[in-house]
C-alpha cells in the first residue's frame, strides 16, 4: 500500500543562534538549497525556520524511503530539495487548537517542495505555525487522500509521547476507516504499521518532538 | 586517545540530549542513539557539532550518517583525531 513519511519540529525546542551558524546549517542544507532562501522566502519565514523546514522535509523523505530500503541511513545533505514554493499570502499564526486533523492541504497555507534522493523524487507539503513545522512527503503531488493529525501534549517524556501518538492515530484512523479492530505494531525493520481486524497491515508514519505529536497515512474509502 | 577514553567523553556529549541516564551509563558499541537512548533525530546535528567542538575535529556530511550507533561514532571520532 502507498505510504507517506512525516515529521514534526517543535520550534520552541530549536536553538535559534546555533541554527543560524553556518557550521550547523551546512550539515543540513547543501549550497544550492541555501540559495532557495531567496527574497520571497525571506519575506515569509526567518532563516532558522527555513533550515528546520528543510530538515523536516528531508526527515519525512527519509522515513518514506526507509520503507523501501530498510538499511537506508539518514544524511540530510544527501536529500536535496530542488523546488520550493511558499504559499500565497502566508500569515504566521499560533497553534491555538489542542489538536488539528485534516485530509490533504486544500485551503491551507502549505509550503510545497520537490525533493530527490538518488533516482527517487518525492513531493512534500508542510504547514508552519508559530510553534511548529509539520511535513508530509508522498510519491506524487496528489495529497487528497493523505490524512494527518497534529496534537499538543503536556508530557514531553519520549516513551509517553510514543504512546500518545499511537493512541491519537488509532482514534482517528478508526473514525475515518470504520475498522473496529486495529493494533499498532512495528515490522521487522522497526517501521510502524497498523494491523487491521482482517490481519492486513496498513503503513503509517508517526513523529513527535517536545510537546507535539503527529501522524500521517494514506486512506481512501473508495 | 583509546576507544574507552573516547566513549567516556562521548557520554558527556550525548548527556544533554537524553533523559535515559541509566541507559547512557551503560552504552556500548551497539547502542543506537535514537532507538536505545531515545534521542530525538532533531538533536543528531547538535551531537555532531558538540563532538566537533569537544575533539577539535570536523565531521563532514560523508560520515555524518555513521553517527547513529555509538561504535560508529567512536570510529569516526578516532579516525578524525588521529588525522590531526
Amino acid at each position: 500500500m502507498i505510504s507517506t513519511g512525516n515529521d514534526i519540529v517543535s520550534l520552541n525546542a530549536i536553538n535559534i543562534t546555533r541554527t543560524n551558524d553556518p557550521k550547523f546549517y551546512s550539515k543540513i542544507l547543501s549550497t544550492p538549497e541555501s540559495k532557495l532562501y531567496n527574497k520571497q522566502v525571506t519575506a515569509t519565514i526567518p532563516f532558522e525556520n527555513f533550515v528546520w523546514l528543510l530538515w523536516s522535509i528531508k526527515e519525512s523523505a527519509y522515513k518514506y524511503l526507509q520503507r523501501l530500503t530498510p538499511d537506508l541511513l539518514f544524511t540530510p545533505v544527501k536529500f536535496e530539495v530542488i523546488q520550493f514554493q511558499t504559499p500565497n499570502a502566508y500569515q504566521p499564526i499560533g497553534f491555538d487548537a489542542n489538536q488539528l486533523t485534516g485530509v490533504g492541504f486544500e485551503g491551507l497555507s502549505a509550503f510545497k517542495a520537490v525533493i530527490t534522493f538518488g533516482a527517487d523524487t518525492l513531493y512534500a507539503c508542510s504547514i508552519i505555525y508559530n510553534e511548529l513545522i509539520c511535513t508530509i512527503v508522498h510519491t506524487n503531488e496528489d495529497f487528497s487522500n493523505t490524512h494527518w493529525g497534529i496534537k499538543f501534549i503536556e508530557d514531553e517524556e519520549y516513551s509517553n509521547q510514543s504512546s500518545a501518538v499511537r493512541e491519537f492515530l488509532i482514534e482517528n484512523l478508526q473514525k475515518i476507516s470504520g475498522f473496529d479492530k486495529v493494533a499498532f505494531s512495528k515490522d521487522q525493520h522497526n517501521i510502524p504499521v497498523i494491523i487491521t481486524g482482517n490481519s492486513k497491515t496498513f503503513p503509517v508514519s508517526l513523529s513527535h518532538h517536545e510537546h507535539f505529536i503527529a501522524y500521517s497515512f494514506q486512506y481512501s474509502s473508495i | 586517545m583509546t576507544r574507552h577514553e573516547i566513549l567516556d567523553e562521548l557520554k558527556k556529549v550525548i548527556a544533554p540530549y537524553t533523559t535515559n541516564k541509566e541507559m547512557l551509563a551503560g552504552i556500548d558499541d551497539q547502542t543506537d542513539l535514537i532507538r536505545d537512548l531515545k534521542i530525538n533525530s532533531a538533536n543528531l546535528v547538535d551531537i555532531i557539532i558538540d563532538a566537533e567542538a569537544k575533539y577539535d575535529i570536523e565531521i563532514d556530511y560523508d560520515v555524518a550518517d555513521k553517527m547513529m550507533i555509538v561504535g560508529s561514532c567512536i570510529d569516526v571520532i578516532s579516525e578524525k583525531v588521529n588525522e590531526k
